[in-house]
């Protein structure tokens, strides 16, 4: 007894030193932590060449402009290569000139030609011209991989790129479209251009050199593709010869940081320039904290709830209504979000063509069981909720399944991986579903068919929403060539699926990046992948010695 | 038996092992009702293309003939490609398996080099101080979560103190050496970069010592119940008793034979290492099988699963090898057969 007791003690003991130190610790925050302590070059605090982001690329896939289709793998993609259009400094609004110097459509709308830059080239030599745009273009049609419905969505195929002479190429869609729409497709990095001669070097079994360009790079972009360590890091080497001229940041570095304590150590320590992947708790921290910036953007994705209306009783408009009084829309924004989030409620999100900002729903339980009494559901339902297997995920569904009890609709929580998620979802197989959904391109007609248009099969569809009158009206708005009367359209057509859809659209993200002070130029562009790291560069700072 | 009839045996005996393995492997990750296409290629890609891919990747054909050409496959050499990388998975495997490797060892020799003498100390001061504050360390080493103690430690001596460098193989602004090995210890000091090998090895302490904490407690505590056993014995008392000073009868007579169950929790843990720690990795951003591993489960990547999983399956076999064949190293007593 004797022994054991001092074990105890010993135990006891040790506890107590390490939580009085752990408190002591937490408590106190010396004045240094406030600023950046000493990095780890000890005549410079940066390296005014090199910018460093600390972020989770691991989903990364693939370089190639055909299959790349994951943030990192789109924004490394956008560094290597040119495309035809482009938008600038985060502008998503206009399109202006790249590779192109300008174009024109015929008269049925079906046939753009473009006029291109003379006299730029690849590293390789090879010229930037109609035969690469042509061999790009009609590669991605070819191979069909994952981001290639970009252009297939045109009708675009294998063959429907056409160079007409050395810089002048010519692309047949199978209907026309509204400029704006295809326009911010053409400057998706699915339509970048590459270098044909390197990429057919490399071919191996057909595969038009797609296995090589995984991991290399064939463009004229600002950056070239030094390495890509896929466990560790991908460096980019400016392009010396990039014919907007050379970029001040000769190096950029992206870390794989998949923890977010990580990111947040090195970017106060300096040995990160940019933490990309902070929670909301971390970046609310970090304001104020000296010699850190906090940039705070909304971004084209949103996060609803899917109510499948082949599942009874959600059929029911009513029904549906009563879910969407249900939802307390400002606590999961401010409470869970915090911060990175702001309430949306119509598929379109702000900064997009056509945006919508009616927020007519709040968590009105007495209004909610007035509708399923209506609806002949006085005593509420049972119903499935899925959700993904992630913290965040976890923490809106329990809040949902929490507001929605008070309507008396009892929900019972099916946590999956997302794998499982989206197989199930893809076969209309879920009941109620909490989901996100981003858009690819700057136009809202990425927004408007899957959340719309039951006859694609996408979000609505996998609802088993089906409505004419929504499919008719996205499809009017594709191809109106008025912007104006476009506007009309979306504003007729948000409303409509607001009231009538089977989605209660809950917020819109808002993407908070963390940044020393010493990074100038820093912009987050709305839509994804987009940066253009070439415009930014680093304040030059020595320590006095 | 002979030593080489001993090892043939079990070299036999391990492929049945993989083989049952690989079969296991195979229908568990087949069962699981998810599309690994549909997966990685997310929310947005339309059926027509999924289904093409399925295709292209043969997850149309019946299992059967799946697992067949699999294992074809695999007596050739192939362990097929990922569809996640599209990259082959033996060029996965070879660059994140190396760094586990040298994870794994580190850990190892810090888990050996103070959980022995600890687990000794502990036996020769049983109930004393030493012995106390030994077993309440190897409490904490068995008890404390990876994730804790990795984040508290980098937080101090990264963060605070900046006595150790941040996360990752090596410094940002130093490049990797030219592949040879897949080492970077071993390859930098074949480029002649010491600055690297030495940064690497500064990089290494704090992940190491992470992952070695929990099988030094395990190790120690092994050594000493061991020792305790050997320490009963007669011929110790035999020993004492003829004068022998007591360094002599714990290093001559009794350690060498309390040490059979403490190898075996080495052979163990280091096998058990080799698997992967992918909450050291992610805490650490160290590049190893772990997390590898753990995204290809995410993405229902199958025979990324099923060859990493075979690895490790032959690793863990090979350490268990490794270790009977050092009992009779340890024990003359002990033949093989």
């Amino acid at each position: 007894m004797e022994k054991s007791l001092t074990t105890n003690t010993i135990v006891i003991a040790v506890i107590a030193l390490i939580v009085g130190a752990a408190i002591g610790y937490v408590a106190h925050v010396p004045p240094e932590a406030q600023e950046c302590p000493d990095p780890i070059i000890p005549d410079l605090l940066t390296d005014p060449a090199t910018l460093i982001f600390g972020t989770d690329f691991s989903e990364s896939v693939s370089l190639d402009p055909a299959r790349a289709y994951e943030f990192w793998s789109c924004q490394i993609t956008h560094c290597l290569y040119d495309t035809l259009v482009t938008f600038e400094q985060g502008d998503v609004t206009e399109i202006y000139p790249e590779l192109a110097e300008s174009w024109e459509v015929s008269d049925d709308g079906r046939i753009w030609t473009f006029y291109l830059r003379q006299g730029l080239s690849f590293p390789s030599g090879t010229p930037v011209n109609a035969e690469a745009v042509a061999f790009s273009f009609n590669r991605v049609c070819k191979l069909e991989q994952s981001a290639s419905w970009i252009l297939t969505q045109f009708g675009m195929t294998d063959g429907s790129t056409v160079a007409l002479d050395d810089y002048t190429v010519q692309l047949t869609l199978d209907r026309k479209y509204t400029p704006f729409l295809f326009l911010s497709c053409l400057a998706f990095t699915t339509a970048s251009v590459v270098d044909p001669v390197v990429v057919m070097e490399h071919e191996q079994d057909g595969d038009m050199g797609g296995s090589w360009m995984t991991d290399h790079s064939a463009g004229n972009g600002p950056y070239i593709l030094e390495n890509w360590d896929r466990g560790t890091e991908i460096v980019l080497r400016a392009n010396e010869n990039y014919w907007k001229g050379v970029p001040s940041l000769e190096t950029i570095l992206v870390k794989q940081l998949s923890e977010p304590a990580d990111q947040r150590m090195m970017l106060e320590r300096g040995d990160i320039d940019i933490a990309w992947d902070l929670p909301a708790d971390m970046i609310d921290d970090l304001k104020g904290t000296k010699g850190i910036e906090i940039i705070e953007q909304p971004v084209f994705t949103q996060d609803y709830i899917g109510m499948n209306i082949g599942v009874e009783p959600l059929g029911d408009e009513r029904v549906r209504d009563a879910i969407r009084w249900s939802i307390d829309y400002d606590g999961i924004v401010n409470e869970i979000m915090k911060g990175a989030a702001i309430k949306l409620q119509t598929f379109i999100p702000t900064g997009m063509l056509g945006y919508n900002p009616a927020t007519p729903y709040y968590q009105n339980p007495e209004k909610a069981k007035e509708l399923l009494a209506e609806a002949g559901y006085p005593g509420g339902f049972d119903i499935e909720l899925a959700h993904a297997a992630a913290p965040q995920s976890r923490d809106i569904a329990a809040k949902i399944k929490s507001d929605l009890a008070k309507s008396g609709i009892r929900v019972t929580l099916a946590e999956m991986t997302s794998a499982m998620m989206y197989e199930k979802y893809r076969a209309q197989g879920l009941q109620l579903v909490l989901g996100g959904w981003g858009a690819d391109y700057a136009d809202p007609d990425g927004m408007a068919k899957p959340f719309a248009d039951g006859t694609i099969k996408q979000l609505a569809w996998r609802n088993m929403y089906l409505d004419e009158y929504a499919t008719n009206l996205t499809r009017a708005a594709m191809i109106e060539m008025d912007t104006a009367k476009r506007i009309e359209i979306y504003a007729e057509l948000t409303d409509y699926i607001l009231d009538h859809g089977c989605f209660a659209i809950m917020y819109q993200d808002v993407h908070q990046v963390a940044l020393k002070t010493w990074v100038e130029g820093f912009y987050k562009c709305p839509l994804f992948a987009l940066e253009n790291f070439e415009e930014y560069y680093k304040e030059t700072i020595y320590v006095l010695p | 038996m002979n030593f080489r009839a001993f090892v043939l045996r079990r070299l036999m005996l391990m492929l049945i092992v993989l083989f049952g393995v690989v079969t296991i492997t195979f229908v568990i990750s087949h069962i699981i009702p998810a599309d690994p296409i549909g997966a990685i290629l997310g929310p947005r890609a339309p059926d027509e293309l999924i289904e093409k891919l399925r295709h292209e990747w043969g997850l149309d054909r019946p299992l059967h003939e799946q697992f067949i050409n699999y294992v074809w496959n695999l007596l050739h050499g192939d362990l097929g490609k990922s569809i996640r990388t599209n990259r082959p998975i033996i060029r996965d495997l070879m660059e994140r398996f190396p760094d586990t490797i040298e994870l794994s060892t580190a850990s190892m020799i810090i888990a050996v080099c103070f959980g022995i003498p600890l687990g000794i100390v502990s036996a020769c001061r049983k109930d004393k101080i030493p012995d106390h504050v030994s077993r309440v360390f190897s409490l904490f080493g068995i008890s404390l979560p990876v994730f804790w103690s990795g984040l508290i430690l980098l937080m101090i001596f990264y963060y605070r103190l900046n006595w150790l460098p941040s996360p990752g193989p090596y410094s940002t602004y130093l490049r990797p050496p030219p592949v040879v090995t897949g080492f970077i210890s071993i390859d930098s000091l074949v480029a002649g970069d010491v600055g690297l090998f030495i940064d690497h090895l500064r990089h290494m302490i704090l992940p190491a010592f992470v992952l070695g904490f929990s099988s030094m407690a395990s190790i120690a505590r092994m050594t000493r119940s061991s020792m305790l056993e050997v320490l009963r014995q007669d011929y110790i008392k035999a020993a004492r008793s003829k004068g022998l000073k007591e360094r002599a009868v714990v290093f001559n007579h009794a350690l060498r034979n309390a040490m059979i169950p403490t190898v075996t929790i080495i052979g163990l843990n280091y096998g058990s290492l080799l698997e992967g720690a992918v909450l050291t990795e992610t805490i650490f951003a160290w590049p190893g099988i772990g997390s590898y591993i753990t995204g290809a489960i995410l993405y229902l990547d199958f025979q990324a699963v099923m060859s990493t999983t075979l690895l490790i399956a032959f690793t863990y076999s090979l350490c268990n090898l490794i270790v009977d064949i050092l009992y009779a190293f340890l024990d003359p007593r002990i033949k093989y057969g």
